[in-house]
């Protein structure tokens, strides 16, 4: 008998923790949205901007918007939260912990966000373009109306890829002082002394998270492939 | 009415780096003339139709439509193609809209005009090339042979005063082929002024005013129907036509 319950012990006091701690991560996990989402719609504006830079004829824009996308794909995120965070103030630019985290965020996935767009523009076949040319559309008719809602659509799978990505990365925000779900789990493990079930409620709040958001996008596939076979 | 010109193309030259691929074309196309386009692979053909809808940049020559000479604006040559359908091998319908809204696009974008107006032509010119229960469908759900019948019926919707077609049969299944000629033998009788490029050689026989035949880059010999395929002239277009017939 004594065995049996010395075998459920630790189970039973490792759900007391959880349930007893789940529902205090209510404000992180309105966090952690609010930075996904905020870096995932500034970040897409990001990345549309850097694609029609790079799309231009003008060189200089060209190389702007290149050199942007190096220096993101050539640093790391945690490094650039730092700097927007710490560095930039010394010159002068100062933000709260959460605009910096935004801000960083959402420059970071802008950067691979546009390279999504650009690659599923020039993938759209060159005679879309010249049947739209031909009717009689001038060059942004015929990319707003036939390039782009093609190119959207192919893009979709990455995308949901890179809004994924951008739900993990929030967690970054922790280092900057952001009471998301990633510091506030440390923060009551480090009070409890105890963090595995701890994290473990982190862990099930981000895979309930991206199990909503991944699903969404599935559907949202399946209804833009009503012009398939 | 015959008189009037609608395309005039003169001292045409065209080339792709060092490669001259036009070498001085001269061409009338007057009003409701059906002018059928011969001759071997990479003779230019297809260089001709794309100079002539500005889909390529000319080198030397003059290219008039409706007796305008063109300039290079893009708002001009953007006007201008309006005036100009072109169809495509390929058909090139735009996958993302429906039948019908493949139809209404341009006249929709472009010339801003009324939906319900437009779409009320539209699902005429879809009637006219027999598809109007193909409206709500996407391309992707048609038959090579009905996507270029929509694809024709597009260009017809921005009512233009002269078609281009650049091979419009040869990406078709055999027996695929006898709708588009239809639809195009029907616009021929209708009085539509086009410009065919095709390898159909009994069709250009029977539709066309008059046959070009084009061989490296120049126009070898043109003249009637019979003149070209019974009686010709040069040993090219002799080797040519036992080739293909
Ligand atoms: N965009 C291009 N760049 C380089 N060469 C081209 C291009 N388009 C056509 N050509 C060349 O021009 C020649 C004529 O092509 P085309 O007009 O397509 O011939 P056709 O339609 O009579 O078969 C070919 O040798 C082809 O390879
Ligand atoms: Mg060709």
């Amino acid at each position: 008998m004594n065995f049996i319950i010395n075998l459920f012990t630790p189970f039973v006091e490792f759900f007391t923790v959880v349930f007893k701690y789940a529902p205090k991560f209510d404000k992180a996990i309105i966090y952690t949205l609010e930075l996904s989402i905020f870096s995932i719609l500034l970040g897409t504006l990001i990345g549309l901007i850097v694609t029609t830079l790079k799309l231009t004829k003008f060189k200089v824009l060209q190389k702007i918007a290149y050199f942007y996308i190096s220096i993101v794909r050539g640093t790391p995120l945690l490094l650039q939260l730092y700097f927007i965070f710490y560095g930039l103030p010394l010159i002068g630019l100062e933000f709260n912990s959460f605009t910096s985290a935004i801000i960083g965020l959402a420059f970071h996935s802008g950067a691979y966000i546009s390279e999504i767009f650009r690659g599923a523009i020039v993938s759209i076949h060159y005679g879309q373009e010249e049947a739209a040319r031909a009717l009689g559309m001038s060059k942004v008719q015929s990319f707003f109306h036939i390039i782009l809602p093609q190119a959207f659509k192919r893009s979709v799978p990455s995308l949901g890829n890179q809004f994924i990505i951008a739900v993990k990365d929030s967690s970054l925000a922790s280092v900057i002082t952001i009471t998301e779900i990633t510091l506030t789990a440390r923060q009551f493990s480090a009070a409890t002394y105890n963090p595995f079930p701890i994290l473990f409620i982190a862990g099930v709040y981000y895979y309930v998270i991206i199990t909503i958001l991944s699903k969404s996008l599935k559907r949202l596939e399946g209804r833009l492939r009503v012009d398939e076979r | 009415m015959k008189d009037k010109l609608i395309i005039k193309v003169e001292g045409l030259h065209k080339s792709f780096d060092n490669l001259e691929v036009l070498k001085g074309i001269d061409l009338d196309v007057h009003e409701g003339e059906v002018i059928s386009i011969i001759g071997g692979s990479g003779s230019g053909k297809s260089t001709l139709l794309r100079c002539i809808n500005f889909l390529e940049k000319k080198n030397k020559g003059n290219i008039f439509i409706n007796g305008k000479k063109i300039k290079r604006s893009a708002n001009e040559i953007n006007k201008l193609r309006e005036k100009v359908g072109m169809v495509f091998q390929r058909f090139n319908l735009f996958p993302h809209k429906t039948v019908l809204k493949n139809v209404m696009v341009g006249p929709v974008v472009i010339k801003k005009k009324n939906k319900e107006q437009v779409e009320k032509n539209a699902l005429k010119l879809l009637e006219n090339v027999g598809l109007e229960d193909k409206a709500d469908v996407y391309p992707a759900m048609l038959s090579g042979g009905q996507q270029q019948r929509v694809a024709i019926a597009r260009a017809l919707a921005m009512e233009p005063d002269v078609l281009l077609f650049d091979e419009p049969t040869s990406a078709l299944d055999p027996e695929l082929v006898g709708e588009v000629l239809h639809v195009i033998d029907k616009l021929a009788k209708g009085g539509m002024t086009m410009l065919i490029v095709t390898h159909e050689m009994g069709f250009a026989k029977e539709v066309s005013d008059r046959v070009v035949f084009l061989h490296e880059g120049k126009i070898e010999e043109s003249g009637t129907p019979t003149e070209i395929f019974d009686n010709p002239k040069s040993e090219r277009l002799k080797s040519f036509i036992s080739s293909i017939w």
